[in-house]
C-alpha cells in the first residue's frame, strides 16, 4: 500500500506540464461559456477612488493615462472602460494620453468606444492627446504648458483653443488623475514628477504584478486609491452598477485559482510522501 | 580632443545635473522656464534614441540574414513584417482612424499587434501553474510561510474564496469576537505586512538611486559614456 | 442572427487574430514553426507601428509643424529656431552608428543622463523616502475628549498595532539588507525576522501575479469564444483544426526525419 502511495506520489510529480496546460485551459474555458456569478466584495481602495469622482463637480477635468499596451488589455481595458463611463456618466471633462507608443490605438479605441455609446463630442466633452515621449519628461512638461507638451491631439486638431480644455493651462489646473500602470512608466512616475510638484490628487489602476509595490503609496496618501488587476476592475464596474468584462471574468479568475491551489496542495503532500522514503535511505 | 571626448561630457552632466537638482527648490520664473525648455528638449531627443533602439534590432536580424544563420528565415519574415506595417501606416498617415471608419494601419494594429501581444504574455499563465505545480514546496519555514502567504492572497482576491471563508462574528457573553475571512486577512496581509516589506525595499533602493545619480553628476560614474580607453 | 452584420474586415480581422493566438499557444505543445512565425511577425509589427508613430509624433507633430509655423510668423526671431537645439542633440545620437564620430553622441547621453539624475534626486528623496518615512512614524497614541487611546483594531490599517507591526516589519527588512554589519545575535534576530516578512511579501506578489497572469489568459479565451460564433465564420474552431493538424504533420516529418538520420 505504501509502495503504491510512494509510486503515484512519483508518476504524479514527473507529471507531463501539458496535463496541466489543459487543465488550466479548461478552468479558464468553462466558466466563461456557464458562468456561476458570485458576488463581488468591493475593497476600500477602490471605493477610495469611486467615492472621489462621484464627490467631483460636473466639468471638472479628469486625466485617464493608458500607461500600458495591448500585453496588458484584459486587465486594464475593463479599468478604463469603467472609469471612464463614471467620468461621463458626471459630465466631467476627460483628457486621455498615454506614456507607452504600442498602447496609442489601444487607448484611442477605447475611448472612442465608450464616448459613443454615452454620446460625448471629442473636444468638447473630451480629448484624447495620444503619445509623446520623454516619459518623465513629459509630465514635467505637462505640468509646465499642456499645449506646449501637446500642440495638437491625436486627430491633429490644434490643442489650444479647444472648448474641453477651457481654463486648464498646465496640470495644476487638473483636478483628479488617475494612472492605469502595467509597469515602470506609470503610477510612480505620475507621483514623484507629476503630483509632488503640481498638486493635484491622484489614484492607480495597475496590473496585479505589480499592484502589491504601490501598497505603500497607498497608505502613505500619495495616492488616494488603487485599482488592482481584474478583480478591481470587477469591484468597479460593480460600484458605477454597470457589469462589464472584469465581472465576467471573475468567474473564470475562481476557477484557476482554485485549480493552482490544488496543484500546489497535491505538489506538497507528494512531496512529504516522497520525503520521508528519501530520509529513510539517508 | 580628448578634452571634448572625456572633459566636456563630464562637465555637461555635472552642470545640467547641479542645475536641475536645485532648480526644484527654486520657484522663480526663469528657473521654471529653463525646465519647461528643456524638458520639451528631452521628448524630441527621446524620440530620436528611440530610433537608436529600433536600429539596433534591425541590425542584429540584417547581420542573420546575410550571414544564413540558423532560422535566418524567421528574420526575413520579421522584416517582411516591418516593411508591410511601415508601408501601411504611411500610406494611412499614421491614422487608426478616417472619415468615422478604421484605416488598414488601424486594422493591423486591432487584428495583428493587439492579439499576438495579448497572446505572448497571457501564455504565462500556463507555465506559472507547471511551475508552482513542480516547485512551489514547504522545504523550509521560510517556503513555507511564503506557501501559505501566496495561497491565502489567492483565496481573498476572488470571489469563490471571499464566499467560501466569509469570516464571521462569535458572541461569548459581552464580548464579541470576529473571525476574519479570506477576503480581510488578504486585505491586512497587502496593507500592513506587504506594505512593510514594500516600503523598506523602496527605500533602500531610492537610497541606492540617489547616490547613484550623485555619483554620476560627480563624474565617479561614467558607464554611460559607452565605454572605450578615453572615458 | 446578429442585430448589426459584421463588417468583411472585421470578420477577416477575426480568423487573422484567431490564427495568430493559436499559432502562439501552440508553443504548449512544443516550439514549433507556427510559434516562430507568430513570435517573429510580433516583434516585426511592433517595431513597424513604433516607427511609424515616432515620425509622425516627435518629428512631425513636435519638431516640423511648430517650427514651420514659427518661421512663417517671426522669420527673423532667433527663438523660432529653438527646436533645432534638440533636433541637433537628437542627430548626435545617432552618430553611434559611426565609429569614428560615435565619441559625439556622448554630449547628447552627457545632457540626457545630466538632467535626467539631477531632476530625480530631490524628487525621489521627496517621492520615496521622506513620505514614506513619515507614514512609517505615525503617532501611536492619540489624546482625546476620553483620554490618551491606541487603535487595536487589526482590520484598520491605521491603528497603533498595525503601526507598530509595520515599523517592525520596515526595520528589520532594512536591516536584513544591510550587510555592512554582522547579523549575530540580537542582530540574528531582526534579520530573520526581516526574512519572514520578506517570504510574506512574495507569496502575496506570487498571488497577484498568478491573478493577473490567468486574467491575461480570461481576455485571450474571451475573444477566441467570441469568434467562435457564426457571424465570424466559426473562425477559432475551424483554426484549431488546422492549427492541431499542421502541428501533427510537422510532429510526423520531424520523428521521419530524426528516425531516417
Amino acid at each position: 500500500m505504501k509502495g503504491s502511495l510512494k509510486d503515484l506520489a512519483r508518476r504524479m510529480i514527473a507529471i507531463d506540464r501539458r496535463i496541466i496546460f489543459l487543465l488550466i485551459a479548461c478552468a479558464t474555458l468553462l466558466p466563461l461559456l456557464n458562468p456561476f456569478g458570485l458576488p463581488i466584495k468591493v475593497s476600500p481602495e477602490v471605493k477610495a477612488v469611486y467615492d472621489y469622482m462621484e464627490a467631483l463637480p460636473e466639468r471638472s477635468v479628469f486625466l485617464l493615462s493608458f500607461d500600458f499596451d495591448p500585453s496588458s488589455k484584459p486587465e486594464l481595458e475593463p479599468q478604463a472602460v469603467a472609469l471612464l463611463r463614471h467620468a461621463f456618466r458626471k459630465n466631467l471633462r476627460v483628457i486621455v494620453m498615454t506614456h507607452w507608443i504600442t498602447g496609442t490605438g489601444l487607448a484611442d479605441g477605447v475611448v472612442s468606444q465608450v464616448a459613443a455609446e454615452t454620446g460625448k463630442t471629442r473636444g468638447k466633452d473630451y480629448v484624447f492627446l495620444g503619445w509623446a515621449p520623454g516619459g518623465y519628461a513629459l509630465i514635467i512638461s505637462m505640468g509646465q504648458d499642456l499645449y506646449k507638451a501637446f500642440p495638437s491631439d491625436y486627430s491633429k486638431t490644434p490643442t489650444l483653443g479647444m472648448p474641453v480644455l477651457e481654463g486648464v493651462r498646465n496640470l495644476r489646473d487638473v483636478n483628479y488623475m488617475v494612472s492605469l500602470a502595467a509597469g515602470g512608466a506609470g503610477i510612480e512616475m505620475w507621483y514623484v514628477f507629476g503630483k509632488d510638484k503640481y498638486r493635484f490628487e491622484m489614484a492607480g489602476g495597475s496590473t496585479g504584478v505589480i499592484a502589491p509595490g504601490l501598497y505603500p503609496f497607498l497608505r502613505s496618501g500619495q495616492i488616494n486609491g488603487l485599482i488592482g488587476g481584474l478583480q478591481g476592475a470587477a469591484e468597479y464596474e460593480t460600484l458605477i452598477g454597470r457589469k462589464g468584462m472584469a465581472v465576467a471574468g471573475m468567474d473564470a479568475q475562481s476557477a484557476t485559482h482554485f485549480v493552482i491551489i490544488i496543484l500546489v496542495v497535491l505538489c506538497n503532500v507528494f512531496y512529504f510522501v516522497l520525503r520521508g522514503d528519501k530520509g529513510k535511505k539517508a | 580632443m580628448i578634452f571634448l571626448k572625456r572633459q566636456l561630457p563630464l562637465a555637461i552632466t555635472f552642470v545640467m545635473g547641479v542645475a536641475f537638482a536645485l532648480q526644484y527648490y527654486i520657484p522663480h520664473p526663469v528657473s521654471e522656464e529653463a525646465i519647461t525648455k528643456v524638458s520639451d528638449w528631452m521628448k524630441i531627443i527621446s524620440g530620436f534614441a528611440l530610433v537608436l533602439g529600433i536600429a539596433s534590432v534591425f541590425h542584429v536580424h540584417a547581420v542573420k540574414i546575410r550571414r544564413q544563420a540558423p532560422g535566418w528565415g524567421y528574420s526575413g519574415v520579421l522584416f517582411a513584417a516591418i516593411v508591410t506595417t511601415m508601408a501601411v501606416g504611411f500610406w494611412s498617415g499614421g491614422e487608426s482612424k478616417a472619415d468615422g471608419g478604421q484605416t488598414a494601419f488601424g486594422w493591423l494594429y486591432d487584428y495583428t499587434m493587439v492579439p499576438l501581444q495579448g497572446t505572448m504574455f497571457s501564455i504565462l499563465a500556463f507555465f506559472i501553474a507547471s511551475a508552482a505545480y513542480r516547485a512551489f514546496r514547504a522545504r523550509s519555514p521560510e517556503a513555507s510561510v511564503l506557501l501559505v502567504s501566496a495561497v491565502v492572497v489567492m483565496m481573498g482576491r476572488v470571489p469563490l474564496g471571499q464566499t467560501l471563508l466569509p469570516g464571521m462574528q462569535i458572541s461569548i457573553g459581552q464580548f464579541i469576537f470576529k473571525i476574519p475571512g479570506a477576503w480581510d486577512i488578504t486585505q491586512w496581509l497587502m496593507n500592513v505586512l506587504n506594505s512593510a516589506v514594500r516600503r523598506a525595499i523602496l527605500i533602500g533602493v531610492s537610497m541606492g538611486s540617489v547616490g547613484l545619480s550623485l555619483k554620476i553628476i560627480l563624474g565617479k560614474e561614467r558607464s554611460y559614456l559607452g565605454g572605450g580607453k578615453d572615458q | 442572427m446578429p442585430d448589426q452584420l459584421i463588417p468583411t474586415s472585421a470578420v477577416l480581422g477575426a480568423w487573422v487574430a484567431t490564427g495568430l493566438t493559436l499559432f502562439i499557444y501552440s508553443f504548449l505543445y512544443k516550439d514549433n514553426p507556427l510559434f516562430k512565425l507568430g513570435e517573429h511577425l510580433y516583434v516585426g509589427v511592433s517595431i513597424g507601428y513604433s516607427v511609424v508613430l515616432v515620425w509622425y509624433t516627435v518629428f512631425f507633430r513636435l519638431l516640423w509643424e511648430p517650427l514651420m509655423k514659427d518661421i512663417a510668423a517671426h522669420p527673423a526671431a532667433l527663438g523660432t529656431y529653438e527646436p533645432v537645439i534638440p533636433a541637433l542633440l537628437g542627430l548626435l545620437i545617432l552618430t553611434q552608428f559611426f565609429p569614428r564620430l560615435s565619441w559625439l553622441s556622448r554630449i547628447a547621453f552627457a545632457f540626457i543622463v545630466g538632467f535626467g539624475s539631477g531632476v530625480a534626486i530631490p524628487r525621489t528623496v521627496s517621492s520615496y523616502i521622506l513620505k514614506q518615512i513619515e507614514d512609517t512614524v505615525t503617532p501611536l497614541i492619540t489624546m482625546s475628549a476620553n483620554g490618551l487611546s491606541m487603535g487595536v483594531d487589526l482590520a484598520s490599517p491605521q491603528s497603533g498595532i498595525n503601526t507598530i507591526i509595520l515599523l517592525i516589519g520596515v526595520v528589520s527588512v532594512l536591516f536584513y539588507f544591510f550587510f555592512s554589519v554582522e547579523h549575530t545575535g540580537p542582530g540574528m534576530v531582526t534579520a530573520r525576522t526581516g526574512i519572514y516578512f520578506l517570504m510574506i511579501a512574495f507569496g502575496a506578489a506570487f498571488g497577484y501575479t498568478v491573478m493577473s497572469r490567468m486574467s491575461l489568459l480570461i481576455g485571450r479565451f474571451r475573444d477566441l469564444i467570441t469568434f467562435a460564433g457564426a457571424e465570424y465564420g466559426y473562425a477559432t474552431p475551424v483554426l484549431l483544426l488546422v492549427t492541431v493538424l499542421s502541428l501533427a504533420a510537422w510532429e510526423l516529418a520531424t520523428r521521419r526525419k530524426t528516425g531516417g538520420e
